[in-house]
């Protein structure tokens, strides 16, 4: 497909008559680029531990100032740009595998399915505790995304066409219900102090970056990335139905494959992390693509870029707003987004 | 040359057997009653489905083992319904998935009459254009616009391309097929539900009844009156038009 990709790369960048050239939207890229680069600067300069802007004049700050932005600022930053890109970049593919405005990452249970194996490991092996907390925390997401991954794709692979996307989605809903009634045993059997940490971490925050994590989210989410990609022309081919997508040379089952590992390798370091962090997947790809057109190729790294953005701004907000308290991101994100998205329902319905 | 060898499908649905090939320069009609697997047979014949038995050859090698982009240059499918998740402009959906230069995608926007349609949204089209503008596709992919070179004795591959046309779009269309047939030594294959359209456009016509193919041959010979009141338990009168084609009405 790589061969067929690049081609018709190629191909498609020489369009006639589209609403924009290439170079339009390499300007589009660009743009956004700046955008996040101004955001991280704003955020790196924001709260309590914040570079004072005289650091832009050439001032540099205290030595202590300096290690704490380095440790606890600078990484958190970075979380936040890598886990917002893979959400709305993994949204943006799930859409377009699905076919479907309202898929998302969470869709297939792959969030909550980490989410489940990370609160195992808080209570039942009281993984919270000592500094292998992280690791095993990060680890065991990224396990449980894995299994429900494997687990989908088990359903998934006998059955063809839309019948198997009706199935991946089916297979989504009972594991997001059984996952979360799982947690809630969880949530039962924990003690006080595990029950605390369940519910920040399942709120979404991104206070726990540190270097070690942050390294780990580029080591695992970059090339998730860049899978995701590379799986653009073979998403824009497959809007055509199967057959006919057949016809013009795609390998649909290999893209599906490609698309549902990437995703749960990305999503589950994201969600081990982060916790969950609702609505960027879903909201960024889908106002993106009422501005940019459905074409994947501009799409999905538009969507990682704002999805960046999104999740730079909201937890400079979060650390922020009612400083020196934090508010969990995620409930940010979702209170933001959620009445958001069901404005732009309502205006989109209104229109038709 | 795409042939069949032998081929068909033991799971349901099933297809018996089958040898023959589509010539290049030639429009095969496959005829039938409903569920007599005419789609099945396109599915064969694409390589979408792999045969159970038998093997689809295209230039006596295997479609299985064609690269899928090599094989999308020589091949094109046109399916039944255009679904589409999100809104495509129509230039840039029959622009997707071909290699065809801007010139060669404004000619078969032309070919078929889609100019005025190019900077529209795919979703809101009538079934009609929807479908106008998924041959168009089909014909970018095989680089059939005018000034692309003669293509490779490619094939193309309708699944009832007219269902949901007018009349003049009909007459139109399958002409404007023929014509493809015959100058670009393109074999076509074309699932066609009015049996006119087969008398008057087809070069062969494949007629199927129950997942096997009872007749093949020249639409005179095939689209025989009491065969196909038969095949399709309808009464219907055939007559020959003034040039000798076949002509298939119902009886009152």
């Amino acid at each position: 497909m790589s061969r067929a990709a690049a081609l018709y790369q190629r191909r498609i960048a020489t369009m006639p008559g589209r609403h924009r050239g290439a170079l339009t939207e390499v300007r589009i890229l660009l743009a956004l680029t700046m955008v996040v680069l101004a955001a991280l600067l704003v955020g790196a300069m924001s709260g309590s531990a914040g570079l004072s802007p005289n650091v832009l004049l050439g001032e540099w700050p205290t030595p202590l100032a300096w290690q704490v932005w380095w440790q606890l600022r600078l990484p958190r930053l970075l979380l936040a740009a890598l886990v917002g890109a893979m959400l709305a970049g993994s949204g943006a593919a799930m859409q377009g595998l699905f076919r479907n405005p309202l898929a998302d990452p969470t869709l297939l249970g792959l969030a909550s399915g980490a989410g489940l194996a990370v609160a195992l490991w808080i209570v039942l092996f009281d993984g919270a505790a000592g500094t292998f907390g992280l690791y095993g925390q990060f680890l065991a997401g990224f396990l449980g995304a894995l299994c429900v991954c494997v687990l989908v794709f088990a359903l998934g692979q006998r059955r063809h066409g839309q019948e198997a996307l009706f199935t991946l989605l089916l297979a989504g809903l009972a594991i997001n219900t059984l996952a979360g009634a799982m947690g809630g045993v969880m949530a039962f059997i924990a003690s006080d102090e595990q029950l605390r940490q369940l519910s920040l971490w399942g709120m979404g925050s991104l206070s726990h970056a540190l270097w070690s994590a942050t390294l780990g989210a580029l080591i695992g989410i970059l090339p998730a990335l860049w899978w995701l990609l590379r799986c653009a022309p073979g998403l824009d081919l497959l809007q055509l139905g199967e057959l006919t997508a057949y016809g013009a040379g795609l390998d649909a089952p290999r893209l599906k494959r490609r698309v549902v590992v990437a995703t749960a390798l990305g999503v589950g370091l994201c969600v081990a992390l982060a916790g969950i962090i609702g609505f960027l997947g879903l909201l960024v790809p889908h106002c993106l693509r009422l501005w940019l057109g459905p074409g994947h190729r501009l799409l999905l790294p538009a969507s990682m870029l704002g999805g960046a953005l999104l999740l730079i701004v909201a937890d400079t907000l979060a650390r922020t707003l009612a400083s020196p308290a934090e508010i969990p991101v995620g409930l940010l994100t979702s209170l933001l987004g959620g009445p958001y998205f069901l404005w732009l329902l309502l205006k989109r319905r209104a229109q038709c | 040359m795409l042939s069949l060898i032998d081929a068909g499908f033991t799971e349901a649905p099933t297809l018996a057997p089958l040898s023959d090939h589509l010539e290049p320069g030639e429009l095969t009609a496959i005829v039938g009653p409903n569920g007599a697997g005419k789609s099945t047979l396109l599915s064969l014949l694409s390589g979408y489905r792999a045969p159970g038995r038998g093997s689809v050859c295209l230039d006596s090698k295997p479609l299985s083992s064609w690269a899928a982009v090599e094989l999308a240059r020589r091949r094109a499918v046109v399916a039944q319904k255009l679904t589409l998740g999100f809104d495509w402009p129509v230039r840039e959906l029959v622009a997707l998935g071909s290699e065809a230069s801007p010139e060669e995608v404004e000619e078969v926007l032309a070919m078929l009459d889609l100019e005025v349609l190019a900077g529209r949204g795919a979703q809101n089209l009538s079934g009609g254009e929807a479908q106008r503008v998924m041959i168009a596709r089909a014909l970018c992919q095989l680089r059939l616009g005018r000034t692309a070179g003669v293509s490779a004795n490619s094939v193309l591959l309708l699944d009832e391309p007219t269902s949901a046309l007018d009349i003049g779009q009909q007459q139109r269309l399958m002409r404007l097929l023929r014509q493809l047939a015959e100058r670009q030594r393109l074999a076509i294959a074309c699932v066609l539900h009015d049996l006119n359209l087969a008398a008057r456009y087809a070069h062969r016509v494949w007629l199927l009844e129950r997942g096997r193919r009872i007749a093949a041959g020249p639409p005179i010979e095939v689209l025989d009156g009491r065969i196909l009141a038969r095949v399709f338990k309808a009464k219907l009168v055939t007559s020959r038009q003034a040039d000798g084609s076949p002509l298939v009405v119902l009886a009152p």
